[in-house]
């Protein structure tokens, strides 16, 4: 065995508080090393030349470097060593004497021992390293896109734009997501509709998207690259390539008294229906649970009237199953169901205490009220409005400990749209915080207090009604008074929680949720739009409340990720992976339940043990799946899963070599 | 237990191998002294008379069936600890519970071969009754489920040091001849980490230190599947008092998960600790 070390100062960074001479002069000592130097930055061009001009000269077959975190450079020095060395590049170990050891110590002299002790740990580790090798794996340049919000149109737009097939997949009727529910978005006002409604027909139109509405995905399995993921279609019970879409079917439908989703319940819609005007795919489908025809047998009248005779009473779900090479989650969110929640606020028995979501509706043009803002109980105008902020967000005891980041900045939007539809109407906004950081979004929020709008600190404890109208009643923590405004309607700013079903979407993918339920991002600064299961990337509210910006932003992202993976056709293969010896198994079970990934399966195999033939069960490793997180070696009473690179004989050795 | 068990369970014993219903049939049969009971495996219908089954049976037999794997379906007497350990064993999937056959009894507790003083595993045993049987011989019994935490209790309340204390005493007398884990159902691995050598989990030397590990990484590997049998205690050559660290165990799973009974005896889904669930809550992440 003949291993160098190569100690690093890091400038001043680590020769500051550790003698990385001497720390090289005590490597010499250890049993194996041949070769010990200094440098000053090791992952410098020369620094690194030098590195490898030692291991040629010296003919040295394995090599520990002392100088930062592996998160750091242990990359770069692989490379450097499998591009210009003929050493197997896991032949190498780092000894991470920096931000463990000099940037935590001050003691030079104890600074200095324990960086001998560590690179004693590499050493003793690095001396059971066996030579690893990656393979190439195929990328399906395919990407599935979940959910057609915002960010699932402008992932697939990005995506698709680079010229990469994509499939985006909605469970509602049509996509766009809460965003085409909107009036007017912050802080530039312009129309939600004017700028969603464009993005959804450039996909319906773009050659590379196909869109699947009232789809759900059922189940995947795979690993980046090649994920075979089935997709349930449910009846439609229109056949898409022959309607056109003319609308007839919706005006003649007898069934109208349905609550519209989309309105929020402030209207009624038709049983065969678009949800709204613009919707994409442009075409109707038949709400079973509510048709006539489909529960009963009667009625039938869609059929009649349908020019190109496109209904189809039969038809049935649809399941498909296809292959993926990366999978974006844009699942996006629901609001919190207050009413269940905030008995002191009415539960919902009080029509005029509304959502956010609802006054968007009353406040847009095409809306329930064509704009005017008129209360739902008896469509008179409210002359006093009171907005609640925070309902359901920052209040860990009924609702969500965190805030929902985007109600601040449209509540002050609501207060603007109001006072400028009612002119001689007053608005009161009771508020915890006001947090408007964002380009333009304190200027859009001071133009609010300047139009009239007056903000009162404090939650709203109670809403009574009095009258024709209700009593919002709360404490202005400012003054300590107990305020009671008598208002004519109420707004509830409600927080945003993860859409219904994230769940089981997330057990389906494989990939974690927080203790909030948004889905996990693999590193909260430096990896923000990946999961930690490769090749699942998220975007949008799904991975966290925020608004249209930086949702947009995030959806580029994660299209950037996918468009990257997609260019290079394929990934090499992790090679520190689980690996299994059959001869310890017994087949128990324990690493199958505890791999977060599903990497690991039971398997008859033909084995020879004791000269004898003998078919038993054992589990076998998924190379594909397996992210090398070492869960499973650890969960294995008898060692028989390893991780290889971090193998229990190395760790063992290095722990060994810290008590001698 | 009543006076004709022994000739019931011989009966049935001889049925089941006449039959061909089961290739074996694991019991007891009397040793060299007086009280003193060995297990056996009758293979053939004429060896049915060496079996008793009294109140002198102190072993758990269940384990036996490991040896017979694969050797067609196993007959076995099962009071509550075997039919316990039985599904212990399916758990891990190292029988099905399709190759064993099992002649259920109630049982009333086993006496100390030394004295006949009642066993302490049954004075604290949950299960008189078989959880599963394939048929019963005799009634059930009453289940008096005693409490069982009381030593768990004295240990709890002891300062650190005590309790320190306590375990290093009871660990330095540890022989490591691994007593416990050849007649523990949950210790059912092909190979146990303290024969790894070349990764060498424990030392091969005596000492507190290798003594102590034992103890521990055995109480680990089998504290979410223990059934609460207590053979290992019963098997310690030096008398230490095993089952503490198991019941407190037991006790905090309980708490932390939810009611559990020993593992393996519910199909809630695998064992506590080796569970991944994507709804945890990672609040340490
Ligand atoms: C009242 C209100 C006003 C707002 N005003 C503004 C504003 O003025 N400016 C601003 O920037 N932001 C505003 N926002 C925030 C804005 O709505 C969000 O930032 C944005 O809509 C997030 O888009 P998304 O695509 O992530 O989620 P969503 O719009 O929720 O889209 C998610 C989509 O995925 C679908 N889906 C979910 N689960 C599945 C599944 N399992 N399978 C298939 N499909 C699924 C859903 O049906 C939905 O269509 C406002 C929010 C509210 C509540
Ligand atoms: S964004 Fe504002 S209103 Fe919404 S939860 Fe956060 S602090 Fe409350």
């Amino acid at each position: 065995m003949r291993i160098g070390v190569f100690v690093c100062h890091c400038g001043s960074n680590i020769a500051g508080t550790v003698d990385v001479e001497r720390v090289a002069r005590e490597a010499l000592k250890l049993p194996g090393v041949v070769f010990s130097d200094t440098n000053k930055y090791t992952c410098s061009a020369p620094g690194q030349e030098s590195v490898c001009s030692a291991i040629k000269e010296n003919a040295l077959d394995r090599v520990v470097i002392a100088s930062c975190s592996p998160r750091m450079h242990e990359a770069t020095f692989r490379k450097m060593i499998a591009e210009k060395t003929d050493l197997n590049p896991y032949m190498l170990e780092i000894a991470n004497i920096r931000e463990q050891c000099s940037w935590v110590h001050k003691d030079r002299e104890q600074g200095t021992r324990k960086a001998c002790d560590l690179v004693a740990m590499a050493v003793a580790k690095v001396s059971c390293d066996r030579e690893l090798f990656t393979t190439n794996l195929p990328v399906e340049r395919r990407a599935l896109v979940i959910g057609g919000g915002i960010a699932g149109i402008q992932a697939a737009l990005d995506i698709a734009d680079a010229g990469f097939p994509v499939t985006l997949v909605e469970r509602e009727s049509s996509i766009g997501g809460k965003m085409v529910m909107l009036d007017k978005t912050f802080p530039t006002m312009d129309c939600s509709a004017c700028i969603c409604t464009p993005k959804m027909s450039e996909a319906a139109e773009n050659p590379n998207i196909e869109i699947k509405s009232l789809t759900e995905v059922e189940s995947v399995s795979g690993y980046i690259g090649s994920f075979d993921v089935t997709l349930r279609e449910k009846a439609k019970y229109v056949d898409y390539d022959v309607c056109t879409g003319c609308g007839l079917c919706e005006t003649k439908c007898p069934t109208k008294k349905i609550p519209s989703e989309f309105n929020q319940g402030l209207s009624t819609r038709t049983a065969i229906y678009k949800p709204f005007p613009q919707a994409v795919p442009s075409k109707p489908t038949i709400d079973a649970e509510h048709c006539k025809k489909l529960q009963s047998g009667k009625c039938g009248v869609c059929e009649k009237v349908c020019p190109t005779g496109a209904i189809r009473y039969d038809d049935v779900d649809r399941v498909t199953t296809q292959r993926y090479g990366a999978i974006v989650v844009a699942s996006g969110y629901e609001l919190i169901d207050w009413t269940g929640l905030y008995g002191e606020y009415g539960a919902g028995r009080y029509p005029d205490v509304i959502t956010g979501l609802q006054f968007e509706r009353i406040v847009n043009a095409s809306g329930p009220t064509e704009g005017h803002i008129l209360r739902p109980s008896d469509r008179t105008e409210p002359k006093t409005t009171v907005i609640v902020k925070c309902v359901g967000s920052r209040d860990p005891n009924k609702g969500v400990s965190y805030c929902s980041r985007a109600c601040c900045m449209y509540a002050a939007k609501h207060a603007h749209q109001y006072l400028d539809k009612v002119p001689d109407g007053t608005c009161y906004v009771f508020y915890m915080d006001v947090r408007c950081a964002g380009k333009g979004y304190d200027e859009f929020y001071m133009r609010t207090l300047q139009d009239g709008a007056i903000y009162v600190r404090g939650r709203v404890s109670k809403i009574y009604p009095e009258g024709d109208g209700l009593v919002c009643m709360g404490e202005d923590t400012l003054s300590g008074e107990i305020v009671r405004v008598k208002a004519d309607m109420v707004v509830l700013e409600t927080a945003m929680v993860p859409s219904r079903g994230s769940d089981v979407l997330a057990s389906k993918l494989n990939v974690q949720r927080g203790p909030e339920g948004f889905f996990t991002e693999a590193h909260p600064k430096l990896r923000p739009v990946e999961t930690n299961t490769a090749g699942v990337y998220l975007a949008g509210v799904a991975q966290g409340p925020k608004d249209i910006p930086d949702t947009v932003a995030q959806a580029g992202a994660v299209a950037s990720k996918v468009i990257g993976l997609f260019a290079r056709g394929q990934i090499e293969s992790n090679p520190m992976l689980s690996k299994v010896d059959v001869s310890r198994c017994s087949g128990c079970r324990a690493c199958v339940d505890v791999c977060p990934y599903g990497a690991l399966g039971l398997v008859q195999a033909n084995l020879r043990e004791n000269s004898r033939k003998v078919t038993r069960t054992v589990c076998q490793v998924n190379e594909g799946l397996c992210q090398g997180c070492g869960a499973c070696s650890v969960a294995c009473r008898s060692g028989a899963l390893d991780l290889l690179g971090f193998s229990d004989e190395g760790i063992m050795q290095e722990v060994e070599m810290l008590c001698q | 237990m009543t006076a004709n068990l022994t000739q019931q369970i011989r009966d049935r014993a001889r049925d089941l191998l006449q039959s061909g219903t089961v290739s074996c049939f694991i019991a007891w049969e009397p040793a060299r002294f007086e009280h003193w009971r060995t297990p056996v495996t009758i293979e053939s219908p004429d060896e049915v008379d060496r079996i008793v089954v009294d109140e002198w049976c102190d072993q758990l037999i269940a384990k036996y069936a490991l040896q017979r794997r694969g050797d067609g379906r196993i007959g076995m007497v099962a009071r509550g600890c075997e039919s316990r350990a039985v599904e212990r064993l399916v758990a891990d999937r190292q029988v099905s519970r399709q190759d064993v056959y099992l002649v259920g009894v109630g049982c009333t507790g086993m006496l100390d071969r030394d004295g006949g003083a009642p066993l302490k595993k049954c004075e604290e045993c949950q299960r008189r009754n078989p959880v599963t049987y394939d048929e019963m011989v005799g009634e059930t019994v009453e289940e008096p489920r005693p409490y069982r935490f009381g030593e768990v209790d004295r240990i709890e309340s002891m300062e650190p040091e005590q309790r320190r204390a306590f375990f290093d005493r009871m660990f330095s007398q540890c022989a490591m001849c691994f007593a416990c884990r050849n007649v523990c159902p949950a210790c059912n691995c092909r190979s146990c980490f303290a024969d790894a050598e070349r990764v060498g989990w424990l030392e091969k030397d005596f000492g507190l230190d290798a003594s102590r590990y034992w103890g521990l990484m055995r109480a680990f590997h089998t504290g979410d599947r223990c059934i609460e049998c207590g053979e290992c205690e019963r098997a310690c050559p030096m008398g230490l008092p095993l089952m503490t660290l198991m019941h407190k165990q037991v006790r905090d799973i309980d708490r932390l998960f939810g009611p559990y009974e020993g593992g393996g005896l519910s199909d809630a889904g695998p064992d506590p600790l080796r569970s991944y669930r994507t709804d945890d809550v990672e609040e340490f992440m």
